[in-house]
């Protein structure tokens, strides 16, 4: 389509709308209610322009100018919404002429009407949509001389979102993104005309991805509440990352200021989380400013401890394992450390001597799939086949099986970006439930969207995917496994194997079992669909390709806790939860604690190092697609915390020693080498990088797997540092136990009732949430890094109360 | 949230529970994949019925159609004849647009405040009257005019309405004045009666 666009002419593909004509033509239009990735609507008129056609007549030849001979245009007799409008064949669009520019000042006064203007004292101020629009296309004044519409100015949404009603321009963003990205409609317009407000019926916005409406708004209406009044956006310094709080890559903007995060945005990238994250990366960053944080090294002195400087602990250290031999030493380092961490934890260990070094959590399969999937793919696939609760467990699966059920492909870029209206997206898109199928042992939210949920019992996955496996390959299926009729489980693999792109998203259920594992693997085979496999934590895969593994199966971190090492340095782990585990974590010789704050294993520790929360390195990570991404340090004040490339530095130098991990640049000499592409290269937008599957011939699996009739469910939230997220904690309240209500009734257990209660012979603070998502006989209880989804046992019979929810009389 | 503690809320009754032909019948008009669009109706059977919509009957409907609670909650308080709070028996409203207005609707509002006690929006105590100023009813050529339910009162003069506040105390409304003919009439007719008994139709009236 040949279009021009006020002097400049171009080409662009049928289905452009004319706002990205005007954009990809490096002209400007005002623009409040479209959105990347969202239907545009036409609602704020903001960006009018005049635009001309040709036309042609009865015999289908164009109508010519007589004074040049070219075809004549025609112009609309109105102004017209460019992000509404498609382009057309010779199309010519005016966006300069004093009929516009008057247009759009009129649209900027209008809107302006009800606007408090009380921008000094507006979170957005500086980084306002309206603001900015105002100062370029506005006139400066307003005519408007009578009283503005008066509103609530604080109402909380929920804990995480505060709404001004008098800020709202009612551009319908919010509304609309709830609709058509996650599906959660729980926010609307209600009244009319004049007194039209967003409010909503939902009590705190049951949602995972609430967040992002604070992003999109085009005013300072919704705002974060965790950022609320801390300050201007110009005071702002932006990081742009990558979240190390779930593995899915999703980037993301740290905004902080005088050494403190205040807040967390989306970042774009169009390939992993397009501009959406949700609310537990968003909100779940008030731990890192915590005035509990080490920002010492601390040294054992008899029943306390002593700061000390980074040498004193290095010297005590080295002093200490000079007396004990190397293989004795065991290095466990938490999966969400950078690639950079894990070279400077191999190096460690060579250093040593020792074998015995693992990132934890870790499942006993490998991360890396035979036939592994991108997020595009999961994207555009018309099957897809979930195993487990993804919206917990990587939110952003969830968004992106959303865009799957829409059929709508990702849009091509421009050059100014992702299309700023996408005439293929529309409000209200039937979704096709019938291509999702998710299976978990409880009812899942995804439940809602698939056309075919399956509810398995506790450990059943293995025998449900044995099952359809067999079904596939033609064979005799265990019926009972199936949980439905065989006809229908032949359409599903029927419908899998038709479908032209098929995937399956594997989750920590599966992946806590070898053999539920490698039964995905052979249903994937059977029927032709490619894998995602969900790692517990952001890094799991990186550090699973870069060899961060025991040298044999006896040495991983269980056989490290068990007693293989008597020395022991662990990184971000807390595992003291354990009784049993506590007492021989005392026992040992040496125990080297390297933490963001005095955990239960801290304070049994000898030595204690500070840590750097995710928000604070410098390094690389690998997504569960295989994309090598960026992590870059925002500034924060941490005291003198170092993340493991500094411990590994100090203790080498203790040594005598220059370690290769010693520095982000000394590792990634070393990765380098192994990766073939230089990590420092990265840019925002990642890479996908595929390494062969390196795992050694020892089988690094866990030796036993788990059992136990309930299960650890994995939770948007970081369980180990919900206490120090204060915000995020009081929307979606404390870890929960989640069961029946008939099961409740046997233990005089209620909703809302704080309990202790033990969870595999650990003692666990937990509040009663009552369900009928929850199968019968079946608890339901949070997943941590030291105990990682998967089954576990709850002794309902030994719960103590220690508060009673509030009864209703 | 549902709570299973022994002492519970009390609950209401499902407005729907005993109507499951009228609610089937309602459905039917609408194919499978528009179920949403049944918001409507369903909510003007609850507002004839109990004369308003209680947020116990935002969440049934809600419930029935598959919706969250704000979506109907949206659709209702778009349209000012859905009422969040009980209207009392009669429900007053007074057209205040200009013909009206010019022909004297405002001082039949201010009239009708004195009278009854009442400002715009209010129901009395006893729940008789609810006063209402609307915008324009599409009578013009008979103002001012005074809806009372779903009847129209036509040229209201004080007297006239004077008179017909002495009816409606008494619950004797009377058949509304009759200015044009033509199908209003049957209808009005029709309303008036309803309203004058005040007793919900029941049933399905397409």
């Amino acid at each position: 389509m040949r279009v021009k666009v006020n002097d400049r002419e171009l080409e662009l593909a049928p289905g452009t709308s004319v706002i990205d004509a005007v954009f990809a033509a490096g002209y400007d239009v005002p623009y409040f209610c479209s959105q990347a990735y969202m239907s545009p609507i036409g609602a704020c008129r903001m960006c009018l322009a005049r635009i001309g056609a040709p036309r042609k007549d009865r015999d289908g030849n164009w109508l010519v100018d007589d004074a040049t001979g070219e075809p004549k245009v025609f112009f609309f007799p109105t102004m017209m919404a460019t992000c509404t409008t498609v382009v057309m064949e010779g199309m010519v669009v005016d966006t300069l002429s004093k009929e516009v520019k008057d247009a759009q000042r009129g649209m900027v006064e209008f809107t302006l009407i009800n606007h408090p203007l009380d921008c000094p004292v507006c979170d957005k101020g500086g980084a306002c949509e309206l603001q900015d629009r105002a100062y370029e296309y506005g006139t400066g004044r307003s005519r408007f001389v009578f009283d503005k519409r008066h509103q609530e100015k604080h109402h909380p949404l929920s804990e995480l979102i505060t709404l001004d009603r008098e800020r709202c321009i009612h551009c319908k963003r919010c509304v609309r993104y709830f609709e058509e990205v996650p599906g959660d409609e729980v926010l609307d317009f209600i009244e009319r005309g004049g007194h039209t407000y967003i409010g909503t019926l939902e009590e705190g916005l049951p949602s995972n991805f609430t967040g992002n409406i604070t992003d999109i708004c085009p005013v300072g209406a919704l705002l974060d509440a965790t950022s609320r009044f801390r300050g201007r956006n110009w005071e702002y310094d932006h990081t742009f990352t990558t979240s190390l709080d779930d593995a899915s890559g999703s980037a993301i903007v740290i905004d902080a200021r005088t050494g403190r995060i205040e807040r967390i945005k989306s970042g774009i990238n169009p390939e992993v989380n397009k501009s959406w994250i949700d609310d537990g990366i968003r909100f779940g960053h008030e731990y890192a400013g915590d005035p509990e944080r080490l920002r010492r090294p601390l040294l054992r002195r008899g029943d306390a401890f002593e700061e000390a400087s980074w040498d004193e602990a290095a010297a005590f250290i080295s002093e200490r394992l000079g007396g004990l031999s190397g293989k004795d030493v065991g290095i466990a380092i938490r999966a969400d450390a950078t690639l950079e961490e894990g070279v400077a934890a191999r190096a460690l260990a060579e250093l040593i001597g020792t074998g015995q070094v693992d990132h934890a959590p870790r499942h006993g399969p490998s991360l890396v799939p035979v036939h592994g999937a991108t997020l595009q793919d999961l994207a555009t696939a018309t099957a897809v086949i979930v195993l487990g609760d993804v919206t917990e467990e990587l939110p952003a699966l969830d968004l992106r099986i959303k865009d799957a059920l829409k059929g709508v492909s990702p849009p091509p870029l421009f050059a100014h970006g992702v299309p700023i209206a996408d005439l293929r997206l529309k409000e209200r898109m039937p979704r096709a439930r019938e291509r999702l199928t998710v299976v978990a042992p409880y009812r899942v939210g995804l439940m809602q969207h698939a056309g075919r949920p399956v509810v398995v019992p506790v450990g059943g996955e293995a025998a449900w995917l044995q099952a359809m496996t067999d079904v596939a390959n033609g064979t005799d299926p265990d019926e009972g496994a199936l949980g439905m009729g065989r006809a229908e489980a032949q359409g599903l693999v029927r419908q899998w194997r038709e479908a032209s792109k098929a995937v399956m998203v594997v989750g920590g259920f599966v992946l806590a079992s070898a053999k539920a594992t490698d039964a995905a693997a052979a249903l994937a085979k059977a029927v032709g669909a490619s894998q995602l496999l969900v790692p517990p934590m952001a890094n799991g895969r990186g550090l699973e390709i870069t060899q961060v593994l025991p040298s044999h199966a006896r040495y991983d971190y269980r056989g490290m806790l068990a007693g293989s090492a008597k020395a022991l340095l662990l990184s971000g782990l807390d595992p003291a939860r354990d009784p049993a585990t506590a007492a021989r974590l005392g026992a040992c010789e040496l125990l080297v604690v390297h933490d963001l704050f005095l955990t239960d294993t801290a304070k049994l520790a000898h030595v204690v190092l500070p840590g750097k929360s995710g928000y604070e390195k410098d390094g690389t990570t690998v997504s569960l697609e295989g994309r090598f991404l960026p992590v870059r340090a925002a500034p924060v004040d941490n005291g003198e915390a170092e993340d493991l490339t500094g411990v590994v530095k100090v203790l080498g130098e203790a040594f005598g020693k220059r370690l290769e991990g010693r520095s982000v640049r000394s590792a990634r000499r070393v990765l380098r080498k192994e990766l073939g592409f230089d990590p420092a290269e990265l840019d925002r937008l990642g890479l996908l990088h595929d390494l062969p599957r390196r795992r050694s011939g020892v089988s690094v699996g866990p030796r036993q797997e788990a059992t136990g009739a309930a299960l650890r469910v994995p939770t948007m939230v970081r369980p180990e540092y919900l206490a120090r997220n204060p915000r995020l904690r009081a929307a979606l309240g404390d870890l929960a136990l989640r069961l029946h209500p008939a099961d409740a009734a046997g233990h005089d257990l209620h909703d809302g009732d704080e309990v202790r209660v033990p969870v595999d012979g650990a003692p666990w603070r937990l509040r009663i949430v009552l369900s009928e998502a929850v199968p019968r006989g079946v608890c339901l209880v949070p997943a941590t890094p030291d105990a990682p989804v998967g089954r576990a046992h709850v002794a309902l019979e030994q719960v103590v109360h220690e508060r009673r929810a509030l009864e209703v009389a | 949230m549902s709570t299973s503690r022994g002492h519970e809320l009390p609950t209401v009754t499902p407005f729907f529970a005993d109507k499951q032909d009228l609610l089937a019948r309602i459905l039917s008009r609408y194919p499978d994949y528009g179920r949403r669009s049944a918001v409507m109706p369903l909510l003007w059977e609850v507002q004839r019925a109990e004369r308003h919509v209680s947020r116990a009957r935002v969440d049934e409907i809600a419930e029935i159609l598959g919706l969250h609670a704000t979506e109907v909650k949206g659709v209702m308080s778009f349209y000012s004849t859905y009422h969040e709070h009980p209207v009392g028996a009669y429900h007053l409203q007074v057209c205040r647009t200009l013909s009206c207005s010019l022909a004297g609707a405002d001082e039949l509002a201010a009239f009708l405040e004195e009278e009854l006690d009442l400002v715009n929006g209010e129901t009395d105590a006893e729940g008789r009257f609810s006063l209402q100023f609307v915008e324009c009813l599409g009578s013009c050529g008979t103002a001012p005019v005074l809806q009372v339910n779903d009847s129209y009162f036509e040229r209201v003069s004080r007297s006239r309405c004077r008179a017909l506040l002495d009816a409606m105390r008494r619950d004797a409304l009377p058949a509304p004045t009759v200015e044009r003919g033509g199908d209003n009439e049957v209808v009005r007719v029709e309303g008036a009666d309803r309203s004058a008994t005040g007793e919900a139709g029941e049933g399905d009236r397409a």
